[in-house]
């Protein structure tokens, strides 16, 4: 098999927890925890997951936004933490981000030329005159007017500050684009717009996405492969179609059978699960699971499931994957 | 059919902003019946908040302005006084939740004093063990276990969906018949939306409130909505049963919304059908149809000419002048 694009190896990540007049640490957010995950070239890979499952903590670690607690990220087979500053900015290059706001990100005092040409500047390429050129180009292929470049990104819709978002991260051709939330704040019209775009794109410059987002159904469609996560820890991954017809984790069933399906006709059996997530400072021994689970049995609450394979390519963390009933159709 | 429970009749309100005047709803009428849940959907700014603050009473002032429109809740006119008893009957009857708990609950106090300034302010005979009483009881209604501690926790120590379940049992408080939900479960997790929407109907089928429920999640309202509006541009584009709406949508809108949700038997990572375009700015519509600039099957007339809500099928409205092509 080839050299994925992006791989991230037993990845934890810790914040520490302070409190008290000298600030001393009191305990630590399991932010992530043992995550592995492989993204190949013309791949997405999906991560899904509640708020404050550590989603987007990954996508930061891998971007060195945040440093690892333990773990190694690897792009095209690189360890990122062995490599020089020079090094380290040459690469960056070929990873971007795509955020769920573009009013966050992009700086509302520039012009859209401006924040277009940034990238070329940065990495010191071209000319002036061609930098301007290329903003435009860039304009074009996302399907904006390429006299936008004069116009500040406040006179422009969420949706089309979205495809500024996305001008700004496939200017320099990178390999990887790791998209967090990017279409979740947009309204459903202009969402499956962004959605072709970036599908497009993906296509023709064959790169690899990792999706973070909590819209499963979205996810579904955009992902060739989809990763779970639940307080931290991956609990299920498996191709697209696989993990949405056939879910192993009761988690995953759980967040499967609660998407409301636009069909009146079709009403699923709803799991509805019991409680609230846990703390991520104190995460439940066993498996994390274990305090909503309706399968939870002893060994649930004393050891740690690992991911185990279940099918070609779907690997699920549960000690009971073999026993619980056929997920309803 | 049994008489609404709340009557909206050609209700038309906008904002003074530094512009002039911009109409954010214009001319919407609906009935609500008990027991039914009523859906608002369309993308933001259509004016669907901003249609359910009006009949809340609720539109800031001074710059919120109610042109005309009749509202009336079981038959009583409650639209042209805006006394404060009425502002606190209307509170009373008709009860509202929003998106963000946090924002509608006061940080610095405690829920418990928060719930019983409602509860003193609906039911003030009551003495004060009996209006403690009446809060636990509202909190155990609303699923929220141990209730007693809750009380004497501020709001930031509760989750989302905590939250929300507090603010769903203030505007239970006073036994309402109209409950408006604007986006409840927009910020919530999946299972913790499922897990709201599960009380909801469970709250609704226990006291046969009406509910009006507004979300731009399509999935949510083929679940929860006996009825639905789609708005768009601050009209009703279309109105018809949950069943009908997603089997038959006339209005080209409502279609092109519909087909743009990845469903579960779409081809993974195909092109999703698209409406192409955006919605026009509210203070520079065009003069006939507001959905012409993006529609396919709109001609002259359709940008001439406003098309009026009318009946395509028994119990169906909609507001297009090319329904038949749809339809055919």
């Amino acid at each position: 098999m080839t050299t994925p694009v992006l791989e991230v190896r037993n990845l934890t990540k810790f914040f520490p927890v302070r409190a008290g007049v000298f600030l001393r640490k009191v305990g630590d957010v399991h932010a992530a925890e043992d995550v592995s995950l492989r993204v190949h070239r013309g791949e997405t890979l999906g991560l899904v997951g509640e708020s404050g499952c550590g989603k987007s903590t990954v996508g930061r670690v891998i971007l060195n936004l945040l440093r690892p607690t333990r773990g190694q990220v690897l792009f095209e087979g690189r360890d990122l933490s062995e490599l020089s500053r020079a090094e380290w900015r040459a690469l960056r290059r070929d990873m971007q981000i795509i955020f769920q706001d573009p009013m966050e990100s992009l700086n509302a005092r520039h012009t859209v030329g401006r924040i277009l040409e940034e990238p070329f500047v940065i990495h010191k390429i071209g000319t002036s005159h061609e930098r301007r050129i290329w903003a435009q180009d860039l304009l074009e292929r996302v399907g904006l007017p390429r006299d936008s470049v004069s116009r500040f990104p406040h006179e422009f819709s969420g949706g089309q500050r979205q495809r500024i978002g996305i001008a700004r991260a496939i200017a320099l051709k990178p390999k990887l684009i790791i998209c967090d939330e990017a279409v979740s704040a947009l309204d459903v019209s202009v969402r499956a717009q962004i959605i072709n775009l970036l599908l497009e794109l993906q296509r023709e410059m064959e790169l690899a996405l990792l999706f973070i987002a909590h819209d499963l159904s979205v996810v579904r469609h955009v992902s060739d492969r989809v990763a779970v996560m639940y307080l931290g820890q991956i609990v299920e991954q498996a191709p697209s179609r696989e993990i949405y017809e056939r879910p192993g984790h009761p988690y995953t069933r759980a967040l499967v059978s609660a998407i409301p399906i636009p069909d009146p006709d079709r009403h699923g059996e709803r799991i509805v699960l019991e409680g609230d997530v846990p703390s991520p400072i104190t995460p439940p021994a066993g498996c994390r699971f274990h305090t909503r689970c309706a399968y939870a049995q002893d060994r649930c609450r004393q050891h740690q499931p690992s991911m185990e394979t279940m099918g070609s390519a779907h690997e699920v963390a549960c000690h009971r994957r073999r026993e619980l009933p056929a997920p309803a159709a | 059919m049994a008489e609404p429970i709340l009557t909206v009749k050609d209700l038309s309100c906008g904002f003074h902003t530094e512009d002039g005047y911009t109409r954010v709803v214009d001319g919407m009428s609906y009935e609500l019946h008990a027991g039914t849940t009523l859906g608002l959907v369309g993308e933001s700014g259509c004016g669907k908040t901003v249609s359910a603050l009006a009949v809340m009473g609720l539109l800031p002032r001074p710059a919120g302005v109610v042109e005309h429109g009749e509202i009336r809740l079981k038959g009583e006119q409650i639209s042209n006084s805006s006394t404060e008893a009425l502002r606190a009957f209307r509170g009373r009857r008709i009860g509202m939740i929003f998106q963000e708990p946090m924002t509608a609950l006061n940080p610095v106090h405690r829920i418990g004093k928060q719930l019983l300034e409602t509860i003193q302010l609906y039911e003030p005979e009551l003495d004060n063990g009996a209006q403690q009483a009446r809060a636990m009881e509202l909190l155990e209604q609303v699923g929220i276990p141990a209730p007693r501690q809750r009380l004497r926790e501020y709001p930031h120590q509760l989750s989302g969906g905590m939250r929300q379940r507090v603010m769903i049992a203030m505007a239970l408080a006073g036994n309402p018949d109209v409950l408006i939900a604007d986006e409840p479960t927009t910020a919530l997790d999946v299972t913790v939306q499922a897990q709201i929407l599960e009380l909801l109907g469970a709250l609704q089928r226990a006291h046969g409130m009406g509910v009006i429920f507004i979300t731009h999640d399509l999935g949510v309202v083929a679940q929860l909505c006996d009825e639905v509006l789609v708005m768009y541009a601050g009209r009703i584009a279309e109105r018809a049963s949950a069943k009908q709406l997603f089997r038959t949508p006339r209005h080209p809108y409502t279609h092109g919304l519909i087909r743009s949700i990845p469903q579960l038997d779409t081809p993974l990572k195909s092109p999703l059908p698209t409406i192409e375009g955006v919605v026009p700015p509210l203070n520079a519509l065009p003069p006939g149809c507001r959905f012409s600039n993006r529609c396919r099957y709109a001609d002259e007339r359709c940008e001439a000419e406003s098309p009026a809500l009318a009946l395509c099928q028994p119990q169906h409205e909609v507001a297009c002048h090319h329904w038949r092509r749809l339809a055919a």
